[in-house]
């Protein structure tokens, strides 16, 4: 969504209403994983098309509000419908219908390339130049004949519905969701601190982010078993330091030290203010 | 409707505590076109400062309130001349992430500092109550004194706003930027000056919350939101506006908690509804249009506002230029 030009808080609303429709899929209905998937995915992917619709225009600081607040406000609905999902006591996944750690650990990795191939297609694709486009300059790229409302409507249900399958799998793999895990702020942190480690505009980006982070948090969780809090005093410091010092995450630290290395000094600094420019447009820089 | 007096007493006493919330968010938005995510922690922080000055040396939190308020001026006004390099003029997205890890890092400072442990302090007014009506009417102390403190402490900015010469010259920055730089109003001064008020503010409704709401490291994150459902219900960076979002937010609570079954669950949700109403709302109102809150006046109203203000989208180049060439942000980027 960062390539659209959109910045979401709206993870932890995707996440959680897939791990509800997942867990409420186990619980109530008693479905197994491969159907209780396809439900969160499609709950996720109707979130994100409500969203589109009613956020319509809506960019930058107002985007980020009206997504933090649909977290919140889902917190809120699923805390006080305690017939449909637990309420305060939360919901458990059947022990009958789960699975053990390292299938679900083969699980995830599957849809996590599933995902990463996706993104790739998107990436090669029309709706890549679209987003980007759209990331420059919503009302310049409307003039050029996007329709900005149909590709805030693709991004959002395709991220939705990759953030839901993410919450269910996430739901089954605990066995237990209730409002205050499913909707925390956790969630949306770790899915804004990990790809802007990693490189906000390209595709490996995200991966190498996220391992990266959960290796940071597992070793704090580890290390720091004591305090609680230091892993996510960690996160706050690395997304402070990664947006200060480090706006192009690892990837673009990688490249960078890629082409210093091997073509000329000037050409190289030359083709790095290019790319600045353009994947990260400056608003001084336009002044002049 | 029974009880309605009391309901109304309510909702009038929680407006107070919002509109002090709120207000420094909507002076640090329209003044210094800052978004603040770490201004929870400033409540965080001011809750604390008063907890810890009553516990280990008995002072009562209104005495602390103003040596309070007054580190925690210094220390925004530091804070943002340390990280005005990289903020001002930045995209939204970098300020809201930066302030967001700040407010995470101060989060969990707290957090390994001083455990998780909810906190109170308890002075001695904050345990009475008041009653009219021969017990029909219950009037809590704690609350009337802290409504009645940040009422003050609001009229005391707006008074600082429209009487004093550097609360002019925020208001001329508000409103043109480019223009009050050639009026000789030291910008970057101004923005510090500004932000650290706002962080007095702030930490000045941490201070009277903290006899009223449980003091945990994790207080400030629910009221932010609620800061930010508040100033975009009055119109962003208007201070008028923040006040009536406020009582609005606090009165809806108030009469969901008193009149819909199961209220004061739902009252937590009414913050978000009433902000995705509005925007609901705008977004019909404008159809396509940009909203652009530079030509919001900080004192104007809400009225006012709602009839001739659009909405900014934060692409930094381009499409603002594309709605209206006159407008003052042509001037600004």
């Amino acid at each position: 969504m960062a390539n659209a030009g959109l910045i979401s808080l709206a993870h932890a609303s995707f996440s959680g209403i897939g791990g509800y429709a997942a867990a409420i899929a186990a619980h109530t209905f008693g479905l197994p994983l491969y159907a209780a998937l396809p439900l969160s995915i499609l709950a996720g992917v109707m979130l994100g098309a409500f969203l589109a619709a009613t956020t319509g225009r809506l960019s930058g600081l107002f985007f980020a509000i009206g997504t933090l607040a649909v977290s919140e406000a889902l917190r809120v609905v699923a805390l006080m419908v305690p017939d449909m999902t637990g309420g305060a006591q939360g919901i458990d996944v059947p022990q009958g219908l789960r699975f053990g750690p390292h299938s679900m650990a083969v699980a995830a990795a599957v849809l996590a390339g599933a995902a990463l191939l996706l993104s790739l297609a998107l990436s090669a694709s029309r709706f890549h130049y679209a987003c980007r486009a759209m990331r420059s300059g919503e009302s310049a790229a409307q003039m050029l004949g996007l329709n900005p409302r149909r590709y805030r409507l693709g991004v959002l249900a395709i991220s939705g519905g990759l953030a839901s399958c993410a919450g269910g799998l996430s739901a089954w793999y605990t066995g237990f969701l209730d409002p205050g895990i499913a909707f925390s702020l956790d969630i949306t942190i770790i899915a804004q601190v990990a790809p802007l480690l990693g490189g906000l505009y390209t595709v490996v980006g995200p991966v190498i982010g996220a391992l990266v982070l959960t290796g940071v948090s597992e070793a704090t969780r580890l290390g720091f078993s004591g305090t609680p809090g230091v892993g996510q005093l960690l996160y706050g410091v690395i997304l402070v330091v990664s947006v200060l010092l480090m706006p192009h995450g690892i990837v673009g630290l990688f490249k960078r030290l890629l082409t210093r290395r091997n073509a000329a000094a000037v050409r190289s600094r030359s083709q790095l203010a290019a790319a600045h420019e353009g994947n990260h447009p400056n608003p001084s820089a336009e002044r002049t | 409707m029974q009880d309605l007096p009391q309901c109304l007493v309510d909702g009038f006493l929680l407006g107070g505590l919002y509109t002090l919330a709120a207000i420094g968010l909507a002076l640090s938005f329209g003044v210094v076109r800052f978004v603040n995510f770490a201004h929870g922690e400033t409540f965080m922080l001011g809750a604390y400062g008063a907890f810890w000055a009553s516990h280990l040396w008995g002072v009562d939190p209104l005495v602390a309130l103003v040596p309070l308020m007054i580190v925690g001026a210094i220390s925004g006004y530091l804070l943002f001349r340390g990280l005005s390099r990289w903020l001002i003029d930045a995209p939204h997205i970098n300020q809201i992430l930066v302030t967001f890890g700040l407010g995470l890092i101060l989060q969990n400072v707290a957090l390994i500092s001083w455990t998780g442990n909810q906190r109170s302090t308890s002075p001695a007014y904050a345990l009475t109550s008041l009653e009219f009506w021969q017990g029909q009417l219950v009037v809590p102390l704690g609350r009337l004194v802290a409504c009645g403190v940040a009422l003050a402490l609001v009229c005391v900015l707006f008074c600082w706003l429209k009487y004093t010469e550097v609360g002019r010259a925020s208001r001329a920055i508000a409103e043109n930027r480019s223009a009050a730089t050639l009026m000789g109003i030291s910008v970057h001064r101004m923005y510090a000056l500004t932000f650290g008020l706002s962080t007095a503010l702030g930490v000045a409704t941490g201070v009277l919350v903290s006899s009223i709401f449980a003091v945990t490291p994790f207080m400030g994150f629910d009221m932010l939101i609620k800061g930010f459902a508040i100033i975009v219900l009055g119109g962003m960076g208007s201070i008028a506006g923040a006040v009536a979002g406020a009582f609005l937010l606090s009165y809806g609570e108030t009469f969901v908690a008193y009149y819909v079954p199961d209220g004061s669950g739902w009252g937590e949700g009414v913050a978000f509804a009433l902000l995705f109403v509005i925007l609901l709302l705008r977004h019909a109102a404008c159809s396509d249009k940009r909203w652009r809150p530079e030509r919001c006046h900080l004192l104007s109203t809400p009225a006012c506002r709602s009839a001739c203000c659009h909405w900014h989208g934060s692409a930094p180049h381009g499409s603002h230029r594309l709605n209206t060439p006159t407008s003052y942000s042509a001037l600004q980027r």
